[in-house]
């Protein structure tokens, strides 16, 4: 399909481009490993002159990093198996038919987010203190950030389900099966990939979440990971090069298991091709 | 998951063991992080065997007033808060703060005279106490020893008025060894009138007359300073803990800041430095400065008033630790402040010392962030160059003319 | 009762119950945060009422208010700016590079998944590595400009009033080039491979089979990522308040820091909520757009 030749060239290009692209993230690397007045230096060191290996365990140590992980990934978790459990069959819905209503439900969805959370947790606060919901603070976030995630998942799970084929599901449903059995065994399986992904993409969104679980999450034990690290880069701050230390530490294994999966992503995103 | 539970049943299990049964537990919110005072009073006083927990949230500084406000307007309070100075107003006016007046008046450990009159001022509200002050602070001008040598200037005679101050600067500035002359803050946050207000203020302005040639004078010489690259353009968008930071690195040769950078300063600055008195519009002029640092206050809705003030009376008993220890400057006369033993360290809280006697406090008025703002556009506005500063100001005394008169 | 059962197994009652949740739902925990934010937006409204719902009625005087600030209209125009550069540059990138990979080299899938990182990234650290990497003293984008000879002397990209809007519009492209490429990927994937055969069985050129086929055959992925785009760009708070605060002198202020600014640094509610009720208005209008695109769909 394409010489080797040609193929060589467009995979420098690319790796030009991945090298412009993912400068920020090298450049919080190299942050976070040089020394207070290295940081300062003009003109900037690309490599840290003498890397500072020790602050990622004092980092660890000192702001207790292991407690908020286990919170974002509780909230991220959660938010996740609420936004797949929601947003699958309603994005399967309205993949399936093509009607006004169909059109006022997508429009609410898409509607509904316009705002920033920093606007939303005003009246998001006084209603769950209403309902008492502020003594489980995590499940509030939750419940916040998936109503927040939900046109993304949506929208995203709708192209996958206008390319699984309508006539398997006709099919199914003329072998007998109930509607629900036809969705559960044959649809769903189609959709699979696609679902997974998206699920995936809002875990790693939820996983980063810092506005809702700042003001609703008071109890520092409850805190993610978002929001310790904000605790110290207020005006005090100086200390850049722990805070990108903690933000590798933050973002790392979740990189890692991104690069790890990340074919698999995007081969399922654009599984739509399988028509 | 198995080892998850038992482990949070061991924690439980241990706290219960801790907390007596009759122990009441109060809330505290303030800003100070594990190096300051008040999460460490806070541990202090909650292990003292006196039947009252502390539970102890930090607060980030820009996040102070709205997250109390929304937990205050539904019940969520904490008991305790640390609120910074000009916002005290806010609160007391509308009630929010418990008066603790009489208690004050009964109590040996707060006793409102020892306090100094600026600091007490922001937390009265029509004669009446709505909190303790925490701690208090002020500007003046730190210079780098060696920079003023290098360049030929005296560093037993600081600039002493506004021309000096620019002079110097001019004289220290050396672009092509990234130095700027001077480092301060513009922002547009209260940072940026903390900074400007006593300029006006020892011009014969003040936050209810901001349009004074004295002030338009002192917005000319920022701007100056600016203008001529003086000092870096993201002093603009700078506050001013990173622009002490340029400072310490010896990137700029002189900086106005207040007395939180001291330990700092000690543990970075590879250089001598001294601290000066903020200088003056003309030589003989009246002296002003900033009146920072924050408050405690109880909330109205706490339902634990006494125990709340006991824990405020422990923290003033310890206020003769506050600058040994943190650093910071105890928001009384009474105090007697021994050498710390680190030379310059000493010789600037001299300086401070002095300082603060000419501090004044921001307002107190309770719609005091709204005059603050109208301040910071007047001075984004002309240092942008944008509008001229008599135009600026204009605009400003415009805005809280009409504030004022609500 | 054993109607309605067998409806919602085998029937529109199934339809209805799979949308119906996730509507309800959003309906609670969006709907009426809007709902309260209008509400307040013809409202008295301060700091004590906030836990209320009811409070004296103001009628358009809040609006009123808002109009003749004279910082409105310029922050209006920044956003407008804001919007039209972040989602025109995520795009063009975007739809750049998932035509790009779409050629199949070896290797493309990938890298590709590489570009994905600003979507993982926290809205907080991308803030902070950006702020770092703009600073005007020592920041890295200007000493890389200068050493190729780009600019002559640093700038300012927070600071001066030219260039701060701008420097948030940078960093917001780069965050979401990643969404763009994915979901533009993903249409581009779903275009039948059999089009471009006979096209080029036609005699068409690369460039001719881009307008005649790629082009119409995107309109309803480009909708969905537009509108979603518009959508994430009105929400961009945390790039505004980690790079440059709205500042100086509200040059790179827009609608939505604005209102934040309103409600939460002056404590003035009611017009905070007065912005958010404008925007909620525009986006209206953007999402009808979104579903009309929805209407050149196929199910597969």
């Amino acid at each position: 399909m394409m010489t080797p030749h040609l193929n060589r060239i467009y995979l420098g290009a690319a790796i030009v481009f991945a090298i412009i692209y993912l400068f920020p993230l090298y450049w919080m690397y190299v942050t976070a490993l040089k020394s207070g007045s290295e940081i300062f230096a003009y003109p900037p060191t690309f490599i840290p002159k003498d890397p500072q290996w020790g602050v990622f365990s004092h980092v660890w140590d000192v702001r207790g990093m292991g407690r908020f992980i286990w919170n974002s990934l509780v909230i991220a978790t959660g938010t996740m198996i609420l936004v797949a459990g929601l947003g699958t069959g309603c994005s399967y819905v309205l993949a399936r038919y093509r009607n006004i209503w169909i059109d006022v439900a997508l429009f609410l969805v898409l509607m509904l987010q316009v705002l920033p959370a920093s606007l939303m947790i005003t009246p998001l606060f006084v209603g769950f203190s209403a309902v008492g919901l502020l003594d489980y603070p995590r499940f509030a976030v939750i419940l916040a950030v998936t109503a927040k995630a939900m046109p993304f998942f949506v929208i995203l799970v709708r192209a996958t389900f206008m390319a699984v084929p309508a006539e398997l599901e006709e099919a199914a449903l003329v072998d007998g099966n109930s509607r629900v059995g036809a969705f559960v065994s044959v649809v769903l399986p189609l959709a699979r990939n696609g679902v997974l992904v998206s699920a995936i993409l809002i875990f790693m969104q939820a996983f980063g979440e810092f506005v809702y679980s700042k003001s609703i999450i008071q109890d520092v034990n409850l805190q993610p990971a978002s929001v310790g690290l904000n605790a110290f880069m207020g005006p005090n701050t100086v200390e850049w090069n722990n805070i990108m230390a903690y933000a590798t530490i933050y973002v790392t294994p979740i990189l890692a298991a991104f690069v790890l999966l990340q074919q698999r992503i995007v081969a399922g995103l654009t599984s739509g091709a399988l028509k | 998951m198995k080892y998850m539970i038992g482990a949070s049943v061991a924690a439980l299990l241990s706290m219960g063991s801790i907390a007596h049964a009759e122990d009441v537990t109060i809330t505290i919110w303030s800003l100070d992080d594990e190096n300051q005072p008040a999460m460490n009073l806070a541990q202090e006083f909650s292990d003292m065997d006196n039947g009252i927990t502390v539970d102890y949230r930090m607060i980030q500084f820009d996040d102070v007033v709205t997250e109390s406000m929304r937990a205050f307007a539904t019940g969520q309070a904490p008991d305790i808060i640390a609120v910074d100075n000009p916002e005290h107003a806010l609160f007391a006016a509308r009630g929010a703060f418990l008066d603790v007046t009489d208690m004050v008046a009964a109590s040996d450990e707060v006793v409102a005279e020892n306090y100094f009159p600026g600091p007490l001022n922001s937390v009265t509200w029509d004669e009446r106490l709505y909190g303790v002050p925490k701690a208090t602070n002020t500007i003046a001008l730190y210079y780098n020893v060696d920079l003023f040598k290098a360049a030929g200037l005296d560093p037993d005679t600081p600039p002493a008025t506004w021309d000096d101050l620019v002079a110097a600067a001019r004289a220290l500035n050396d672009p092509d060894n990234s130095v700027y002359g001077i480092a301060f803050s513009a922002k547009a946050s209260e940072e940026g009138t903390f900074q400007f207000l006593p300029w006006a203020q020892m011009s014969g302005g003040g936050y209810d007359h901001i349009n004074t040639e004295g002030a338009v004078h002192a917005l000319e010489t920022w701007k100056t300073l600016l203008d001529d690259g003086l000092a870096s353009p993201d002093t603009l968008t700078r506050g001013q803990w990173d622009s002490t930071g340029t400072f310490n690195s010896g990137n700029a040769a002189m900086v106005i800041s207040g007395p939180w950078e001291l330990n700092r300063m000690v543990d970075e600055a590879q250089f001598e430095w001294r601290v000066a008195l903020l200088p003056v519009p003309e030589e003989g002029a009246a002296r002003a400065s900033a009146m920072g640092d924050f408050n405690w206050a109880i909330f109205a809705n706490t339902d634990h008033p006494q125990e709340a003030f006991q824990a405020l009376e422990y923290f003033a008993s310890q206020d003769d630790r506050l600058f040994p220890e943190f650093g910071q400057l105890p928001a009384r006369s009474d105090i007697e402040l021994p050498p710390t033993g680190v030379a310059p360290k000493d010789a600037a809280l001299q300086v401070f010392l002095e300082q603060l006697q000419y501090a004044q406090a921001r307002g107190p008025h309770p719609e005091w962030p709204k005059i603050s703002k109208a301040i910071q556009d007047a001075i984004q506005l002309a240092l942008t160059g944008q509008m001229t500063s008599v135009d600026a100001l204009n605009q400003a005394q415009a805005s809280i003319d009409a504030i004022l008169a609500e | 009762m054993k109607r309605i059962r067998s409806s919602i197994i085998d029937g529109v009652g199934f339809d209805l119950v799979l949308v119906g949740i996730p509507l309800v739902f959003l309906i609670l925990f969006s709907g009426l945060p809007l709902v309260y934010n209008v509400l307040m937006s013809f409202q008295e409204v301060d700091l004590f009422s906030l836990g209320e719902v009811f409070r004296p009625f103001v009628g358009l005087k809040n609006y009123r208010a808002l109009f003749a600030q004279p910082e409105f209209w310029p922050i209006m125009w920044n956003t407008v700016i804001f919007v039209f550069c972040s989602i025109g540059g995520q795009f063009i990138v975007g739809f750049g590079l998932a035509v790009f990979f779409n050629t199949g080299f070896r290797g493309s899938t990938f890298i590709r998944g590489l570009f994905l990182v600003s979507w993982v990234m926290p809205g907080l650290v991308v803030g902070a590595t950006w702020n770092w990497i703009l600073a005007g003293d020592f920041g890295v984008l200007n000493y890389l400009l200068s050493s190729i000879g780009v600019i002559s002397e640093n700038i300012f990209w927070r600071s001066d009033i030219n260039y701060s809007l701008w420097a948030v519009i940078i960093t917001n492209i780069w965050l979401g080039t990643a969404f763009n490429m994915i979901l533009l990927s993903v249409g581009l994937a779903g275009i039948p491979k059999d089009l471009y055969e006979a096209a080029s069985l036609d005699g068409a050129t690369a460039f001719q089979k881009f307008w005649t086929i790629t082009v119409p055959m995107m309109r309803s992925t480009t909708g969905a990522v537009i509108s979603l785009g518009l959508i994430f760009t009105l929400q961009q708070f945390d790039l505004f308040a980690a790079i440059t605060g709205g500042g100086p002198a509200n040059s790179s202020n827009v609608a939505q820091y604005w209102a934040w600014e309103l409600s939460f640094r002056q404590y003035d509610f009611a017009r905070g909520a007065t912005i958010s009720t404008i925007m909620i208005a525009v986006v209206m209008v953007a999402s009808v757009f979104y579903v009309r695109s929805t209407r050149h769909e196929v199910r597969g």
